[in-house]
């Protein structure tokens, strides 16, 4: 019996001796003990602010989210901000979700059919090589300089006004890069021998790209768009001059009327505010984008996860 | 049905008789070549002509990002002229250090150098930490811890800036105010450092350096990461085999494998830290003066268009400025982006991709 106990206990922590004496071997070994136990901690070091964050933000806006105060719980969510500011931050959702869904409408469509042409269409590299650059580029575009364009094209020169049109363009045209890019990955990933096969069968070029090749890559198509839509959904710079403040939810697409209040820029205008009762809205509403945010940037990762898995 | 039979008969008819015309003429030929699609189109069936229509109509969504591109650079280009013809502004602002728009002097140097600080510090950070932590997530890290971190590093990346903001500016700046400033200029070892004097009330320039790195390193360890993956086996395996440790394999074998990745994250990264607005806005003070010490507040690039471009649009030269920052800011990042693409381009040479 304690025969047995000791072999299983010696076993255990067999590795430990095995350590020890790989340690002790030599300078070299010594250095290469240290060098990954310094990775080790430098790799906690790398994500400890997700948590940081993850915390100070919940356990400030966990009232605002779950409390039931004034302004708080669902109340949170479903009243105006009203009189000082102390209700809730629907003004802003409905903001963001009509500037994401705007957009979308707008950004999507000319991204997909941009990748599908590059993809599909073009013969030549030089068409190929100038979108991609062109959108390489745009992504690296600061979003200040996207929002100061915003600005002067959209508001100014054509005459839009700042509002939730104006707005929404320019979260579009931060949009195209990303969506552009995953569709092209996706349609690359589609096997050519698919797409034979359909030609073969006497379709068309493009009913073959609609209905065989975009099908096999849209979960890919998905991914992209959520993955832009996540990043637009938090974007305050580029809204600062093009879609303005409000207090309540705009009323027409053009002038006065649409100015338009979003969930980033609520945050930015309550954190600046030295009432205390903002400072915790403001957490509530960094809580609520927070959770958006990563909720379709999960479902985005698993989506391209399955697909890989399928593919390969 | 009868309909249907004849109008392919009249399309090719009409399409011999003009391919019977044009012989010789080089401005009929031309004309032939403009109309042949065209005739194509006729003569096709129903599929066919959705074929052809789409694919024409397909190349107008296809330039829109290069159109978007050039009307960026023409509208800042147009609205940034003003100040570059004006003799109180004029090429001269770049290096000129007075800001004051009442006095109609647009000097934009302390900006450019507060950008280039807030860059440096957040790179000299974010790149040892990122390139050692794609170093074990890549060699050493078991696998599924591997995709954990993975996960949570591209949550981090998707966190809006807004929230980090928000993070530096309750938490850490009183942090600095309150605890790192204090021990940094009592203790001994470092009080005596002219990078940590003066006094601060936390918003500063290593505020924003050290959001700024916390912001970057997802994309620094997620690029290198994917780099040093792509580092065949058997480069390792043979480094293994000659006796050396696993830290010397990582360190000397694997990383210089895969240098132009780190050299390409690098880049794409420092492009995002100059571009950076809301975080750093929030925590950098925002006065007009050069940083002499860690601790001095300072004024970025980024933080000056967000400021003040909503009372300058009625000024033309103050306006004229701004949009001189957002040129300059511009033309930074597309230098960054051609730089990092040049980098890709030598990795995949020295994989033999191309």
């Amino acid at each position: 019996m304690s025969d047995e106990g000791q072999s299983i206990f010696s076993n255990r922590f067999l590795f430990l001796r095995e350590w020890i004496t790989n340690v002790k071997q030599s300078r070299r070994h010594l250095a290469d003990f240290l060098f990954k136990a310094a990775l080790t901690a430098i790799v906690v070091i790398i994500i400890a602010p997700f948590f940081l964050i993850v915390f100070q933000v919940a356990s400030i806006g966990f009232w605002q989210v779950f409390g039931t105060g004034r302004g708080q719980g669902i109340e949170f969510f479903l009243t105006f901000p009203g009189v000082g500011l102390e209700g809730g931050i629907r003004n802003a959702i409905v903001g963001t979700v009509e500037l994401v869904v705007l957009a979308s409408a707008v950004g999507i469509p000319l991204s997909v059919l941009g990748a599908v042409y590059i993809n599909e269409y073009a013969r030549s590299g030089l068409v190929r090589n100038i979108v991609e650059f062109t959108s390489d580029v745009l992504a690296g575009i600061p979003s200040i300089v996207i929002g100061a364009f915003g600005f002067t094209f959209l508001a100014s020169f054509l005459n839009l006004g700042m509002g939730v049109l104006a707005g929404s363009l320019t979260l579009a045209f931060m949009m195209i890069p990303t969506v552009l890019r995953t569709t092209q990955e996706a349609l690359r990933a589609v096997p050519m021998s698919l797409r034979e096969g359909s030609l073969a069968l006497g379709a068309t070029k493009w009913s073959t790209t609609w209905n065989v090749t975009m099908r096999a890559a849209f979960p890919g198509l998905v991914t992209g768009v959520l993955l832009a839509i996540g990043r637009i959904m938090g974007e305050t710079a580029p809204l600062i001059f093009t879609a303005g403040n409000s207090l309540s939810v705009p009323t027409e697409l053009v002038g006065s009327g649409s100015w338009v209040a979003s969930i980033p820029y609520t945050i930015w205008a309550y954190i600046s505010d030295p009432r205390e009762y903002l400072q915790a809205k403001a957490h509530g509403a960094a809580l609520g984008l927070m959770l958006m945010v990563l909720a379709v940037t999960v479902v985005a990762n698993l989506i391209s996860r399955k697909v890989t898995r399928r593919l390969v | 049905m009868s309909d249907s039979s004849e109008t392919p008969n009249v399309a090719e008819a009409s399409g011999e008789a003009q391919e019977g015309i044009d012989t010789g003429s080089p401005l009929a030929g031309f004309a032939n070549r403009l109309l042949k699609p065209l005739r194509d189109f006729v003569k096709a069936d129903t599929p066919g002509r959705i074929d052809k229509a789409g694919k024409a109509a397909l190349i107008l969504p296809t330039m829109a990002s290069t159109l978007i591109i050039i009307l960026i650079l023409g509208f800042l280009w147009y609205e940034a002229t003003p100040i570059f013809l004006d003799p109180s502004g004029g090429p001269g602002i770049i290096v000129s250090p007075t800001w004051d728009p009442n006095r109609n002097l647009y000097g934009i140097a302390i900006f450019i150098v507060g950008s280039f600080l807030c860059t440096g510090i957040a790179i000299g950070i974010a790149v040892p930490l990122g390139v050692s932590g794609a170093i074990f997530l890549s060699e050493f890290c078991p696998m599924r811890l591997r995709t954990l971190i993975k996960m949570i590093m591209e949550m981090m990346a998707a966190i809006p800036s807004i929230v980090y903001g928000l993070w530096a500016y309750v938490v850490m700046v009183p942090y600095i105010r309150n605890v790192m400033a204090p021990e940094l200029q009592s203790n001994l070892l470092t009080s005596w450092m002219p990078w940590f004097q003066g006094s601060t009330n936390g918003l500063s320039l290593l505020a924003g350096g050290l959001i700024l790195a916390i912001m970057l390193l997802p994309t620094v360890v997620t690029i290198t990461s994917d780099a040093l993956l792509t580092v065949p086996r058997t480069l390792r395996e043979a480094s293994l085999a000659l006796g050396a440790t696993q830290s010397e394999t990582a360190r000397k074998i694997v990383l210089s494998a895969a240098l132009p990745g780190v050299g390409a994250a690098i880049v794409l990264s420092l492009g995002r830290a100059v571009g950076e607005t809301m975080a750093i806005l929030m925590v950098t003070g925002n006065s007009l003066q050069i940083p002499y010490t860690l601790f001095d507040t300072t004024y970025v690039m980024t933080s000056i268009i967000t400021n003040q471009l909503g009372y300058a649009f009625v000024f033309p030269l103050w306006r004229s400025a701004l949009f001189a920052v957002a040129l300059i800011l511009l033309i930074i990042s597309i230098c960054f982006t051609v730089v990092a693409k040049l980098f890709i381009r030598w990795g995949m040479k020295t994989r033999g991709y191309i």
